[in-house]
Order: C-alpha cells, then sequence, then structure tokens
C-alpha cells in the first residue's frame, strides 16, 4: 500500500491495521524438539484452542505465515534449515523463541553440537522460558506478542532493508 | 495493490530457494525426493532422502543428526542425579521411562534396592508414561494416513494422563522424579482414585480409536501389507517393543528379562501380530495400551506400604564397576550401559535408543514401496527424534 | 466398545501358541537354560556365594566355540556376560555368539575411551583444567572395567539370545596406532549404524563398511566428541552453574 511506503499513516487507521493484523495471524510452527509436543497441545488440542485468540495454526507453508514458533533444541547441524525457513517468510514477520534451549542453548549449554539460543541465527521478538513450557506460556507469550504488534509503527517496521536471500 | 521491487526480489529469491530445497537433483538414475529436515510427516526433524523411479523408491536413505544433543559426552560431565534431567529429554513423550534404566544401573553398581514402595509407584509411573506415549502415536498414525480427527483426541485425552503425572511429580513432561535408591516424594492423598477415574477414560479413548481407525477402509488399504518386516530381519537390525512384536517374536523385557519393576505381581499378557506390517505395528501398540492400563489397574489396587527411599549417601559416589540395564519403554528397549570409576560422575554412558534400532531398518525398508507409503511405514515404525539422535 | 476383529484375535492367538510351543521345545533340547538363574549355591553363617548356571554354561559354549581365544570373561551374578577378545577375533567371537548360542538380535555397538580425562572430572572442578603439561597427564595411569584390557580404545558390542535369555557383552582392544577393526555388517545387518556413530565419536575404522559417513554431525565437524581428550568449549568458557548440587536448607546451615 503506498500510504504504509509514504511513511505517513493517520493514527486511527495505524490502530486499525494493527488491530486487523494482531487478531489474523498465521502462525508457523518449527517444533524441534520436546517443546514441539507442547506446541502441538497448544495449537492442535481442543483444551487450550489457540484459535481463540486470533491465531491460525497449520499453514501449509511458511509463505503464508506471519510468525514463527521455533520450539527446541537448534543444533548447529539445524541452524542452517531454521535460517533458511525465516528467510522464506513475507515480512512483516515474527518469531517467538519457545522453551530453554531456543533461547539459550537450556540443558544442553556446554553441548558441542548445540547452538546456544537460536537468537544466533535469526531476530527473536519473545522469549517464552521454560523446560518446555506449558500451553498456557506459550499463549501467553503469543499475546505479548500482539500487543507488541498493536503498539508498533508501521511505516516504521517498513522501512528496513529487503531481505535477499543470496 | 502495488509490488515493490523488494517484494519482487524477494518473491524470487524465495522461489529459488524453495527449489533448492524440494527437488535437488535429477540424475539419470531417476528424481532425489527430499523429504525435511521440517516436515509436517516427521516427528521432529528428520530428513529423507529418496530416490525414485516414478512412484516407487529405489533407494531411501534417512538423514539424521538435526537433533544431535550429545548426550552420551555430557553425561560424563554431570554428576549422578543430574543425568537424569538429562536423560528425561531422550523420548520426550514418555519421560519418566527414561530415567528408569538408568537410575536401576546405578542401584545395580551401588548395590542397593529401592523400597517395595518406590518400586511399585515406579512401575505405576513407568506405565502412565507408556500410555501418555503411545496415545499421541495412535493419534498420529491416523493424520499420517490422512485422518485429521484422532489426533485432536490423542491430544485432549492424553492430558488426563499427563495431569496425574504433574501431581505427583510437578512436571507435565520432564518429571525428574527418579532417585537412585527411592523416589522423589510419595504419592499425593486421593491421587490413587483420580487415576482410577483416568485409567476409565483412557479405555474408553482406546475403543474411540479402534472404531474410528482400525475397521477403516482406507486406514486398511493403506496399510495392510504394507512395510512388512521379517522376524529375522527385525532382529538382526535390533528392533525391539512393539516393531519386534509386531513381527511375531514374543519377547518383552517387562516379562522376560525384568529388572527393579514389578510386573511379575501382576497378570497380564504380552500381545504378537504374525504379519509384521504397518497394520500390525498400530495394532500391537493399541493393545498394549489396552493392557497397561489393565497392568496399572491391578498395581494401583495394591501398592505396598512403607518408605519411598532407601538408605542412600547425601553425595553420591558410584562404585567401580560397570552395568547394563535395559528396561521396555514404550519405544522399545532402551537401555543404559554405564561404566563408573567411583567419581561422582559417570566414567562413560552409552545409551542404547530405542528408535535407533528400529529406524536403522529404514533403508532396507523403504527400497521399492511407494511415496505415499514411506509417511506410512515411518508413522509405524514410530519413532521420536530425541531417541534417535541423542 | 467396537469389536476386534474375529480373525485377528485368532491369527494373534495362533502365533502367540506358536512361539510357546517353539520356546518350550527349545528350551527341552538344550541344557537347562530355564533354571533359575540365580541359585544359592554355597551358603554360610555369613556370606551367600551367588552364581549364575546360565551365564557360565554360555561362557562354556563360546569358550569351546572360539578355542582359546577368550582373553578375559567376567560374570556379574544375574547381570549378564562379558568376554574380550583379540582384535583379530572381533569378526569371529560375534558369529560364534550368534551360531552357537542363539544370539540373533543385535543390541548394540560402541567404543570406550578408556584414557583419564585431561580435563578433570571431579564434582569439585570449578572450571574445568586445562593441562598442558604433558607430564601431568602421563602420572594418570589407565583403569580398564571388567575383563581388563591393553590400549586406549576398546569396542564392546552386546548381542543377546531370545531363546537362552543371555546377553553377551563382547569387548576388543583396538591398536593405538590404527584403530580399525572388521566391520560386523555380514552377521547383523544393524551394526550398520552403529559402526557408524562409533566412527564420528571416536575415530575408529571399521574395514569392510560400505558408507563411513558421519551420521550425526555436519560433515565439516573437527575432532571426535566422544575422545575424552575431546574438549567442551563453553565449559572452557564459564563455570560449571551446577556446582551447588545439594543446597542446603534453611536451618541446615552449618
Amino acid at each position: 500500500m503506498g500510504l504504509v511506503e509514504s511513511g505517513k499513516i493517520p493514527k486511527p487507521l495505524t490502530k486499525l491495521l494493527n488491530m486487523s493484523r494482531r487478531y489474523s495471524m498465521w502462525v508457523y510452527q518449527w517444533g524441534l524438539a520436546c517443546c514441539a509436543i507442547e506446541m502441538g497441545a497448544a495449537f492442535a488440542s481442543p483444551r487450550y484452542d489457540v484459535m481463540r485468540l486470533g491465531v491460525i495454526p497449520l499453514p501449509a507453508s511458511p509463505r503464508q505465515a506471519d510468525f514463527l514458533v521455533v520450539s527446541g533444541t537448534v543444533t548447529d547441524k539445524m541452524a542452517p534449515a531454521v535460517r533458511r525457513l525465516w528467510e522464506q517468510m513475507p515480512d512483516p514477520k515474527y518469531v517467538i523463541s519457545m522453551g530453554s534451549c531456543a533461547n539459550c542453548g537450556g540443558p544442553y549449554w556446554d553441548s558441542y553440537s548445540v547452538t546456544k539460543g537460536v537468537d544466533q541465527v535469526i531476530p527473536v521478538d519473545v522469549y517464552v522460558p521454560g523446560c518446555p513450557p506449558r500451553p498456557e506460556a506459550l499463549l501467553e507469550g503469543i499475546v505479548l506478542l500482539q500487543e507488541r504488534i498493536m503498539n508498533e509503527d508501521m511505516a516504521e517496521r517498513w522501512k528496513g532493508d529487503p531481505i535477499v536471500v543470496e | 495493490m502495488a509490488t515493490t521491487e523488494s517484494d519482487q526480489m524477494a518473491y524470487i529469491a524465495a522461489q529459488a530457494a524453495d527449489a533448492r530445497v524440494n527437488v535437488e537433483v535429477e540424475t539419470d538414475e531417476g528424481m532425489t525426493l527430499n523429504l525435511g529436515p521440517q516436515h509436517p510427516a516427521t516427528h521432529g526433524t528428520l530428513r529423507i532422502v529418496a530416490k525414485l523411479d516414478g512412484e516407487k523408491v529405489l533407494a531411501a536413505e534417512p538423514i539424521m543428526g538435526y537433533m544431535h544433543r550429545g548426550y552420551e559426552k555430557l553425561t560424563e560431565v554431570r554428576t549422578y542425579p543430574q543425568v537424569t534431567t538429562l536423560v528425561n529429554r531422550i523420548d520426550w513423550l514418555g519421560s519418566f521411562a527414561n530415567e528408569v534404566p538408568f537410575i536401576l544401573a546405578a542401584e545395580q553398581l551401588m548395590e542397593v534396592e529401592a523400597p517395595p514402595r518406590a518400586q511399585w509407584i515406579r512401575t505405576v509411573l513407568f506405565e502412565l508414561s507408556r500410555i501418555a506415549n503411545i496415545s499421541l502415536f495412535l493419534g498420529d498414525m491416523a493424520v499420517q494416513v490422512g485422518a485429521t480427527t484422532p489426533v485432536f483426541y490423542a491430544f485432549r485425552d492424553r492430558e488426563f494422563v499427563l495431569n496425574q503425572i504433574e501431581r505427583v511429580t510437578g512436571g507435565r513432561f520432564h518429571p525428574n522424579f527418579d532417585r537412585i535408591g527411592g523416589l522423589k516424594d510419595d504419592l499425593p492423598k486421593g491421587w490413587i482414585e483420580e487415576t482410577g477415574a483416568v485409567l476409565g477414560k483412557m479405555r474408553d479413548f482406546c475403543d474411540e480409536m479402534e472404531e474410528l481407525v482400525l475397521g477403516n477402509e482406507i486406514f486398511q488399504a493403506r496399510t495392510r501389507g504394507i512395510g512388512v518386516i521379517p522376524p529375522d530381519v527385525a532382529l538382526s537390525y535390533g528392533l525391539s517393543g512393539a516393531n519386534l512384536r509386531a513381527s511375531g517374536i514374543d519377547w518383552d523385557i517387562r516379562r522376560d528379562a525384568n529388572v527393579g519393576l514389578v510386573y511379575d505381581e501382576v497378570d497380564w499378557k504380552v500381545w504378537t501380530h504374525p504379519d509384521g506390517d504397518s497394520f500390525s505395528r498400530f495394532w500391537v501398540r493399541l493393545q498394549e495400551t489396552r493392557e497397561a492400563i489393565n497392568i496399572l489397574e491391578q498395581l494401583l489396587g495394591g501398592i505396598p506400604s512403607g518408605p519411598i527411599m532407601a538408605k542412600v549417601p547425601r553425595i553420591i559416589k558410584v562404585p567401580a564397576g560397570e552395568a547394563y540395564v535395559a528396561t521396555e519403554n514404550p519405544l522399545g528397549e532402551m537401555g543404559f550401559y554405564v561404566v563408573s570409576q567411583g567419581d561422582l560422575t559417570p566414567f562413560r554412558v552409552k545409551i542404547r535408543s530405542a528408535s535407533f534400532s528400529n529406524m536403522s531398518i529404514t533403508p532396507w525398508l523403504l527400497k521399492g514401496v511407494f511415496v505415499p507409503d514411506i509417511i506410512s511405514i515411518l508413522a509405524s515404525l514410530y519413532f521420536i527424534l530425541g531417541d534417535i539422535d541423542r | 466398545m467396537a469389536e476386534i476383529p474375529e480373525h485377528l484375535l485368532k491369527r494373534a492367538q495362533a502365533a502367540r501358541e506358536k512361539a510357546e510351543a517353539e520356546a518350550k521345545s527349545s528350551t527341552g533340547d538344550s541344557t537347562k537354560p530355564e533354571e533359575t538363574a540365580v541359585t544359592e549355591t554355597t551358603e554360610t553363617d555369613e556370606e551367600v556365594i551367588l552364581t549364575d548356571e546360565k551365564a557360565e554354561a554360555a561362557l562354556a559354549t563360546l569358550q569351546q566355540e572360539l578355542e582359546g581365544k577368550i582373553l578375559d570373561s567376567h560374570i556379574a551374578t544375574g547381570r549378564g556376560l562379558w568376554i574380550r577378545v583379540g582384535i583379530q577375533d572381533w569378526r569371529p567371537a560375534a558369529k560364534a555368539a550368534k551360531e552357537a548360542l542363539d544370539c540373533k538380535f543385535f543390541d548394540w555397538l560402541s567404543a570406550i575411551d578408556w584414557m583419564p580425562s585431561p580435563y578433570g572430572r571431579e564434582h569439585e572442578t570449578e572450571q574445568d583444567l586445562i593441562n598442558d603439561d604433558p607430564e601431568e597427564n602421563d602420572d594418570k595411569e589407565m583403569e580398564w572395567g571388567y575383563t581388563g584390557g591393553e590400549t586406549r580404545f576398546q569396542l564392546i558390542c552386546r548381542v543377546y539370545s531370545i531363546s537362552k535369555k543371555i546377553g553377551v557383552m563382547i569387548k576388543a582392544d583396538l591398536p593405538d596406532n590404527d584403530p580399525r577393526a572388521l566391520s560386523l555388517i555380514p552377521i547383523y545387518a544393524g551394526a550398520n549404524w552403529h559402526e557408524r556413530e562409533a566412527r564420528e565419536m571416536f575415530g575408529l575404522t571399521f574395514d569392510e563398511h560400505p558408507d563411513l559417513r558421519n551420521i550425526y554431525l555436519p560433515g565439516d565437524f573437527e575432532g571426535h566428541p566422544l575422545r575424552k581428550d575431546y574438549p567442551l568449549l563453553s565449559r572452557r568458557m564459564k563455570p560449571w552453574p551446577g556446582i551447588v548440587d545439594v543446597e542446603l536448607l534453611p536451618g541446615d546451615e552449618e
């Protein structure tokens, strides 16, 4: 939209757009380890029901996704794939890092094959602590992300350089 | 809607990247199809590279290591009580079952034995982990052959079991509850009755799964006669657990080589199936879940009273020696080979995980099947990536 | 409750009966393997010496089959049998176990590095010691476990006999200068991945193995992580945060 790129959006319009973005998010689940099951419980189980937050799980591809949940241990062998998948997502994109392993390496802090935190590979918006975090904790993280989106200045966000895959 | 240059560039680059990921090489022998490392049909991050001739798989090879976390090295720099925290996370669907063989191996070396009450509660939690683990398989297997509903039921009913585990141990997933010489705590008040009610629900869940999935024509067409493993091949690849029993071998560590758990006290049955195909693996697991409920119902009625902790020193030094203890985990035989040299940390721990051996048969098994069968065969072998890669 | 299809039940039952019948017939043939595993033989006032007849019988069978190639053996009562052979007898020993003892079940294969860790592995170590003085390293002597050993690396493999219910650990010393052994794939197909794992973790070589690529680590990974002299770099940077294992409880202060 030309209005957004011009950098001048009236406040009420920003609010309207942000609200509509906030409650229509596709989440791409990058289930890696134990946390993937808790994420599955949050996304696929009727008990936690993530859709009431306006979040739609299980898109067909990262191309459709608005935010990514990295849940579980990222290893050095996996890190390039995480990066590539993140690059495939369209802007604006957000990342939730779920669980101690994705946050900082967790119990594998001294392992020879584990990346000590997914934020070494991709930028992270919300960290959800826990080993693994309960599904409720992930929902809390999603709510925090939604608040962040709500307060975002879209024009500011769009000013960034385009993401180019080499 | 106007498209900016950056959008276009990003789109083109993304298309190129996608092409690289999906179809890597085309050779004279046929097409190479790459599944994974992130693929919705794998339990975690497994990658399968398959060479195809049309729909037929000429050769398929799993590529692992995307989840390799170096457990065996890390155990050498952790004290014995700290190791259970790590090994919890190997098979993350039935965590408590991972702790037990390690603790039993350490107990063997220290020559201590847990009091009877601790052994019973261990067995109870062990079987609860089995239900928590296999119930998800039952739902997931159906997803892999195209039915989405069962997995929602599985997630729904699994919560009841997880809640019971949480009430005892404080953790839904990784209890870290087992100690050398006993358990951390006793059962909370009223737990036994509540668990009895949960078992009733899980029995209904098994019936529901059977009704939904087992008799389904599509399910049968996708699994009957697919991925047949003959018994001698299964043995030489070291398959264990339900995969071995589905090939007609009547072998269960709980009955035949039981160490430290109280399966001798209850009346139960080992289920086998002669076919060795994907269907029989599903069937055996379904029956095993029922049998686990059966075992639990008997165990809950007879937990002896007494202490839950034997006398062990506060700082645990394990005498020198070697011990190998294996238990019948939800995924198959899980064993710990612990070498101690009298230190606070183990000298070497070899983890024999079930899925690693179960998966090592896939290059043999996937040869000559059709592409859609890759998914159903892998699903029926039932692996967990943490258990393969460790 | 849905019914289990009738034919399935029948087939399962038939298979079970067949397996039971086979188990019975095989026990009849061999010499008393179904006796209780642990029997008390000698009983004095104070001590009870336990022997493991099943393991002894298995050891006797293997000794007969391997004709003095077993360098050492160990029986842990009720816990199984360990034997050690020379590296040239690695494959024959596995073959003997499979054929004479009916150990058809391939359990696992791995290796042990018996060198004491140069970084210290004591609980109290605030930071892993960096010991560059080679002489001090030489002070620590290698201590081998059951059945002893001669060299730094030892291969170990466990096979199991489902009919006789006995597991055998086979160990073999690897030469220090060139750690290589014959692959067990012709005998146990499942050894393939286990040998690949042992190769990348310890830097061993298996002859006649078709495909000795890395199984876990990326292709450009340097070093062999399970060797004792492989450093965990994170531990060099930062003291181990889990030193306080037993925290004092309130009122527990000295």
